[in-house]
């Protein structure tokens, strides 16, 4: 392969000196991911992963690393305040930790929850396995991989989280992370590591806030782990500034009858993209995914769902509903793979789209691959428009064009929502989804 | 295959062997040209003198030439595509001869591997086909001959033009200057462009205007291009609100020696024109081992030029080491239709990516893909499809069905469907499923005193019978023979 000339935004992520200072084996780990990084260089769109997001716009940009004022900046901590959700509560403002809008004093026992930056000047020994490669599943280490390697190599804040064996936590834990106008261009970097142990509990609100034309580079990288007969209720809403180009990657491991449930809401950013990774390793566990894309304006919004059945008996479930206007894109793929012997696996994926402008674009994607016989394997995806029938019946009763489509397409969006339990955050969500679809 | 139409061939010739065959076949060629392909090979090798002896072995005119050695230049500065979930092994392109003599033929059926005989037995070949498929030189009267030529003037009388490509290129230059590579052209992938530069011949279909071809064309009648399947190179043209029906291969399996198919197929159907193409291929799918075998690499692709044309694909992938095809439709015209029909069977260590792709571009055009994938033994499968939707695409309709069926736990069954749409008025529906035979049928089967191999093969049949339909009858019959031969010994 030729080398061509690194682009700018790879310069500007490379050329910045390296966070030192931790511990020895941290900062030997941030040099090799930043070595990983200068070698593989930005994924382009011969990459399969990234062939339906170019970054050429984005390569073209530097960014300042990171926001040395992030700990003044002015932010409205009502600005994301959730109905249903008032418990434990770790805000970050352009990567950083801020104390002053987190709400730590009412901790539950059995949980543990922290600042990465304050548990690295600790006893960091702990985070030493999840530190040393750049994701937990699959470890960043295929190609493509960049931006989780260079979150490796730059992230001195997070979430580190851990809820111990057979603890239920009653309230849930909410992570704000806020991107907001700094000096210049900035690009920051946030890993969190979260464990939940045996048997234990916990409902988990992840909340992606900001606002603000000025573009931002944020990668954040989530490792969970859940051990036998844990159970995580998991909701994400991503509703970033308008000038945000939020790479994501979440990387789920359940053990043994390990449950975890998903309800993820991609709405603000400005190129957006997610890979949500999950493994189940242990017999019996379930995973389940509900997710509404609704990019419009100029939006791009990628998700890229893989999960990976390789043990007995493991079920997975994933619906998810898209909705692009305006000049936006929405894309998604659905990867199941059904290992060797995971027998008695159930996967089931769907991804309904609406394209409701001629600038719009939907890229859809469901893979399977299966290599095993024992297993019922389905997907199923559609891109289109609302049902004829459905509209006609609504005009009949007298709603308006206009009035019936809005309530249609809110209806096909809120669908996902109806198995989340928190009645108030449900009713929120409803709501902003809404509020998002064109007049 | 058709058995009675063999043997209605009045005027049968005696013929000594298959190279006279040819020669019988090929009269109207010039006779130095026959001469030439006794005579004469080319040491292995590619480069562009290769390409200039090729052209003129074939006597080909210079534009012809140039063609060639555009693709080949082009071939040159492409790199080897790796994105298949297949595992294959290097390929020495400059060990392949890229003309090969006539090679030396078995002499008696007595030569021939015992384990194709058998095959040919239950499929029920007659048995001077099963000399001709097992490429032994025959002394016996071969009717089909005859029957070809009675062919010819049939189809001459209704104005289609069915030769090889050899001789169109001489006989008819405009029409194949016209439409060669207006499809799939010369750079297209890897593989097309190195079938452009080195093409050893292949078929030409031209059928004028509102002619509806009187029979269905069929590779199997026209033997004179015997030795071509190496880089074969298929064109058909429909013009105008003409029909034609074409069926490509033979459903016993072919003894080769040749490791890479690299063919290209190029139709092109013009305002209310229909094409049907079918496939049965049964190429030797190396043993139970994984050794040996054809890797079959194929652009096959169909253009519907006009409004209201119609394209449509069926195959039945069966044979190969290797199977790496995407037969995909250009719905350009308004209202035009694509469809695509495939069961695709992998059994030992065979390796199957294949499906198709639609690409609507024209308002109203309308595409279904019905996808079966059989894997058994240790063998891999997969469909990879894509359905687009371009911007003009107004009101297009696409279906797209994808089953497995896995047989054993050490095969695997693969989906991959792309869709992308960028008009909000297309409607796309892609649907899939993989499950294995279910003990319950199974059961149901064995209790009705149904033997395990029928009953699977009865469940098979079943699954594949959406796409059986779709074909030819008498390929339909013999499809399902196969799959049945091709099965032995994946269950029990």
């Amino acid at each position: 392969m030729n080398q061509p000339a690194p682009l700018p935004l790879a310069e500007s992520l490379l050329d910045a000196p390296l966070p030192a200072g931790g511990p020895a084996w941290l900062d030997a780990a941030r040099r090799e991911h930043r070595a990983a990084f200068a070698a593989s260089g930005l994924p382009d769109t011969r990459i399969e992963a990234w062939k339906y997001t170019a970054l050429r716009g984005l390569a073209q940009r530097r960014f300042a690393d990171g926001d040395a004022a992030a700990a003044t900046r002015e932010v409205d901590a009502a600005a994301f305040a959730l109905p249903g959700v008032d418990g434990p509560r770790l805000v970050f403002v352009n990567g950083a930790f801020r104390a002053d809008l987190s709400a730590l004093d009412a901790l539950p026992a059995g949980v543990s929850l922290q600042p990465l930056s304050q548990a690295l000047r600790g006893d960091a020994e702990p985070l030493r396995f999840a530190l040393s490669r750049a994701a937990l599943v699959g470890h960043g280490r295929e190609a493509g991989d960049a931006f989780a390697q260079i979150n490796a190599a730059r992230a001195v804040d997070g979430v580190v989280l851990r809820v111990a064996a057979h603890t239920r936590s009653a309230a849930p834990v909410q992570l704000v992370f806020v991107g907001t106008a700094a000096d210049a261009e900035t690009a920051w970097h946030v890993r969190n590591v979260i464990e939940l142990g045996e048997g234990a509990e916990l409902d988990l609100i992840e909340q992606h806030a900001g606002l603000g034309e000025q573009a931002q580079l944020a990668t954040l990288v989530s490792d969970i782990e859940l051990r036998d007969n844990a159970c995580l209720r998991h909701v994400v809403l991503q509703d970033a500034a308008a000038g945000a180009n939020l790479i994501r990657r979440s990387g789920l491991r359940l053990h043994a009858r390990a449950q975890a449930t998903l309800h993820v809401l991609e709405l603000g950013g400005a190129l957006v993209r997610h890979d949500l990774r999950a493994e189940l390793v242990g017999d019996g566990a379930q995973f389940h995914t509900r997710g509404v894309f609704m990019p419009h304006g100029r939006q791009h919004i990628d998700t890229q769902l893989a999960i990976r059945h390789q043990a007995l008996d493991t079920t997975s479930s994933s619906h998810w509903r898209g909705v692009a206007g305006d000049r936006a894109r929405g894309v998604f793929r659905g990867a199941i793979v059904v290992a060797p012997g995971a027998d008695g696996s159930d996967a089931n994926l769907s991804n309904k789209n609406l394209l409701l402008s001629s600038g719009a674009e939907i890229d859809t994607k469901p893979e399977l691959e299966i290599y095993a016989d024992e297993v019922k394997a389905a997907h199923g995806a559609t891109v289109g428009q609302l049902d004829e029938r459905s509209l006609f019946y609504l005009r009949s009763r007298g709603i308006p064009l206009g009035e019936a489509r809005a309530l249609l397409t809110a209806a096909f969006c809120r669908a996902m929502l109806d198995d989340l339990p928190n009645a108030a955050l449900r009713e929120h969500l409803s709501g902003l989804l809404i509020s998002q679809l064109p007049a | 295959m058709n058995d009675t139409m063999i043997n209605e061939g009045s005027t049968a010739t005696a013929l000594r062997d298959n190279a006279g065959v040819a020669e019988a076949l090929g009269r109207s060629y010039s006779a130095g040209f026959i001469t030439e392909i006794e005579m004469t090979g080319l040491p292995p090798g590619l480069d562009e003198d290769t390409i200039r002896a090729l052209s003129a072995i074939k006597h080909e005119p210079e534009w012809m030439t140039e063609w060639r050695l555009g693709a080949y230049r082009h071939w040159l500065t492409m790199p080897k595509p790796d994105w298949a979930k297949l595992n294959i092994d290097p390929i020495d392109y400059q060990a392949i001869s890229y003309y090969a003599a006539p090679k030396a033929k078995p002499k008696s059926l007595d030569e021939v591997d015992p384990a194709l005989l058998e095959t040919y037995e239950k499929l029920g070949v007659p048995l001077h086909e099963r000399a001709a498929l097992a490429g032994v030189a025959v002394d016996a009267v071969f009717d089909s001959v005859s029957v070809g030529t009675t062919f010819r003037k049939q189809l001459a009388d209704a104005g289609v033009l069915f030769c090889s490509m050899s001789e169109a290129i001489r006989e008819y230059p405009e029409l194949v200057q016209k439409y060669l590579g207006s499809v799939v052209p010369t750079g297209d992938n890897f593989f097309a462009a190195l079938n452009s530069a080195v093409f050893s011949d292949g078929s030409f279909v031209f059928i004028p205007k509102g002619v509806r071809c009187p029979m269905e064309l069929s590779t199997y009648f026209r033997i004179n291009a015997q030795n071509t399947g190496q880089f074969e190179r298929t064109l058909i043209v429909a013009e105008e609100g003409a029909h034609v029906s074409y069926l490509e291969g033979c459903t016993a399996p072919k003894r080769d020696e040749n490791q890479l198919h690299a063919a290209v197929v190029e139709l092109v159907a013009l305002e209310g024109a229909q094409i049907k193409y079918s496939t049965v291929q049964n190429w030797y799918p190396g043993d139970e081992n994984g050794v040996g075998g054809i890797y079959n690499f194929v652009t096959k692709r169909g253009d519907c030029r006009g409004d209201d044309s119609k394209i449509s694909w069926t195959q039945v992938e069966t044979g190969s080491a290797i199977t790496w095809k995407y037969p995909s439709v250009v719905l350009r015209g308004d209202r035009s239709v694509g469809e695509f029909y495939s069961v695709a069977l992998t059994h030992h260590f065979q390796q199957a990516d294949t499906g198709t792709k639609m690409i609507h571009l024209g308002k109203h055009t309308k595409s279904k893909i019905v996808s079966k994938g059989i894997s058994a033994g240790r063998s891999s499968n997969s469909y990879r499809g894509l359905v687009k939707m371009e911007k003009g695409a107004e009101g297009a309709r696409n279906y797209t069905q994808c089953d497995s069926l896995l047989i054993g736990k050490k095969c695997g069954a693969h989906t991959f469907p792309y869709m992308e749409v960028k008009n909000p008025t297309a409607i796309v529906e892609h649907e899939a499923t993989t499950s294995k035979i279910s003990d319950e049928q199974m059961f149901y089967c064995r209790s009705r005193g149904i033997g395990e191999e029928d009953a699977v093969s009865m469940i098979v049949d079943g699954f594949c019978k959406q796409v059986f339909r779709e074909l030819p009858m008498e390929f339909a019959v013999e499809a399902k023979k196969l799959l049945e031969v091709s099965l032995e010994g994946a269950v029990g």
